[in-house]
């Protein structure tokens, strides 16, 4: 028999076993009256179902849509693929919904990849931070002002889905299904999710004031968001669209900046 | 060595409490049982805000807490996860709990995590980065931590120390803190054949902090395994085994497991009471 091995040596090699690529590491282990496989194969075991119950978590409505045996055995495979790499699982999983996008088996469900994100997000969504509501009375008076250039904070458990499918309602239906069934019109749908006081919710938005939201997500000033908005509407109604915003307190924060330099000059609030 | 006495505003009676889970924790927050104290899985808590935040500062002002971790991994070969240890200390920092713990095990190397508990090997080596990580962590956390033995389905070829052997070592070398848990004691005892008791009175009883409690599960192999399911009532020998616990290390905050096929809350105190009262009757001072 060999030297012992390092402990990262037997460590490697008690991955290699419980991930299914070596069982190299069964010499090392003491059978005492059973096989050395049948001990890691407890292990095999145990580790699989803690994942794989983890993405069943995270993925409610993708578990409802396809069923426990189909998401089983995609977990299953995507977590040999994509194996956890933190010691929480709510980070485990986040590649899920793109593994399901490539997975020939799923092709016939072309929407689930985008439930799936929708699925995600809600879980970012409950874990972001929590900031103090804007004083929205301050707020009237800077704009009062008529600053050069304005920038808004959006609430950091604030998340943007566009899908070409109807994500929203299929993922809603998923969770309560009705015996009528879900009537699709074949249009997508652009979702926004975000933490109302404890509680996740969702909406749809219009194109245009997604791409104002998306805008603003991306740091443009409300100037530029606008412009972006009424290219893709002419009819976008910006301040109702602020007012929604400010109503379900998804600005947090905003900037004014100065004509000459704008960007350097920012006062924040 | 460091001092790590614990200051804390909220400190662990040395009664039976129980593990919060999710499926309890909204009729906990409306009724308010009377519980001398809970412990919570620590990652349960690793958000950057959100409603289990709001919910630990709204236990913490009517229970001590106890934060349980699973995930800090502190026996990987390679690394210690800093940034897992980064966030605990903020939690800690935040809700100063009257215990903070993780496991004598490991769970993650090269990065990739099992998210187990997997069992060390006995050896001189593993030991020493034990002490050398639970050193590091309360460092880090600036007090006490409290680490537990695990239940384990198989030992290593050419280990030159028992478990037990390993596990007071680790305690005296450290100066951490123990949470001995009674039912890996008996689970191990069975699966690897030894006397829990030669168990129980090798450990360091002046360092035992908590005791925890759960029910296992019987896997008929070959020879029978028992696995540590925390899924069941805890077993009559575990009972008979906390009591020998208590008469050797005295009263001790302790705790009732249970995480998976987690029953009414109502089940959960029962066992707490009953573990109460086997912990008085052992103390009782006879008539």
């Amino acid at each position: 028999m060999t030297a012992s091995p390092s402990l990262l040596e037997l460590q490697s090699g008690f991955f290699d076993a419980i991930f299914g690529r070596s069982n190299a590491i069964e010499r090392w282990v003491d059978g005492a009256g059973l096989e050395p496989a049948a001990r890691l194969r407890i292990y095999r075991n145990a580790v699989a179902s803690t994942q794989i119950e983890a993405l069943r978590s995270a993925y409610p409505a993708a578990l409802a849509l396809v069923g426990e045996d189909f998401f089983d055995a995609a977990a299953t495979r995507f977590r040999l693929r994509h194996p956890s790499t933190s010691g929480n699982l709510q980070d485990f999983g986040k590649a899920f919904p793109e593994f399901l996008a490539n997975m020939p088996e799923a092709g016939a469900l072309d929407y689930l990849a985008d439930v799936a994100r929708l699925d995600w997000l809600r879980q970012e969504s409950a874990l972001a931070a929590d900031v103090a509501p804007l004083d929205g009375n301050a707020m009237h008076t800077t704009l009062a002002a008529n600053p050069a250039r304005l920038w808004l904070s959006l609430h950091p458990s604030l998340r943007l889905l566009s899908s070409q499918y109807a994500a929203l309602a299929i993922w809603q239906y998923s969770q309560a299904p009705t015996s009528t069934g879900l009537k699709l019109d074949g249009s997508g749908q652009r979702v926004i999710v975000w933490r109302a006081g404890q509680q996740v919710a969702m909406a749809e938005l219009d194109a245009a004031s997604f791409v104002f939201v998306e805008a603003l997500a991306d740091h443009s000033d409300i100037d530029s968001a606008h412009m972006l908005a009424l290219a893709a509407d002419n009819d976008f109604d910006l301040a109702a669209c602020l007012r929604s915003l400010i109503a379900q307190d998804l600005i947090s924060a905003y900037c004014t900046g100065d004509n000459t330099d704008a960007i350097r000059n920012q006062a924040c609030y | 060595m460091s001092d790590h006495r614990t200051k804390t505003a909220h400190p662990i009676p040395a009664a039976a409490g129980i593990g919060l889970r999710s499926p309890h924790i909204q009729r906990v927050l409306a009724e308010r049982p009377v519980i001398p104290w809970l412990e919570v899985h620590s990652e349960n808590f690793f958000a950057a805000g959100g409603v289990m935040l709001q919910v630990a500062e709204q236990l913490r002002v009517d229970y001590p807490l106890s934060f349980h971790g699973v995930g800090l991994s502190l026996g990987s070969a390679d690394a210690l996860d800093v940034r897992h240890l980064s966030i605990l200390r903020g939690l800690v920092h935040r809700f100063e709990p009257g215990f903070v713990s993780d496991h004598i095990c490991w769970g993650a190397i090269g990065g990739v995590h099992s998210n187990d508990l997997l069992p060390m090997p006995c050896t001189e080596d593993a030991l020493d980065l034990m002490v050398e990580r639970v050193q590091q962590v309360q460092d880090a956390l600036g007090r006490e931590f409290l680490v537990e033995n695990v239940s384990s389905y198989l030992q290593f070829h050419d280990a030159p120390m028992s478990e037990w052997e390993f596990v007071a070592e680790l305690v005296r070398r450290s100066g951490c803190g123990l949470l001995l848990d009674i039912n890996n004691v008996y689970v191990n005892s069975i699966n690897h054949g030894f006397d829990a008791l030669t168990y129980l009175h090798a450990m360091p009883g002046r360092a035992v902090r908590e005791l925890h409690l759960a029910g296992f599960t019987r896997k008929e192999l070959a020879m029978p395994l028992l696995i540590d399911t925390h899924s069941a009532p805890v077993d009559a020998q575990v009972w008979a085994l906390y009591a020998e616990a208590v008469r050797l290390f005295g009263a001790k905050p302790t705790l009732i497991e249970w995480d998976q096929d987690i029953p009414e809350l109502e089940v959960l105190l029962a066992e707490a009471s009953r573990a109460q009262a086997i912990a008085d009757d052992c103390l009782a001072i006879p008539a």
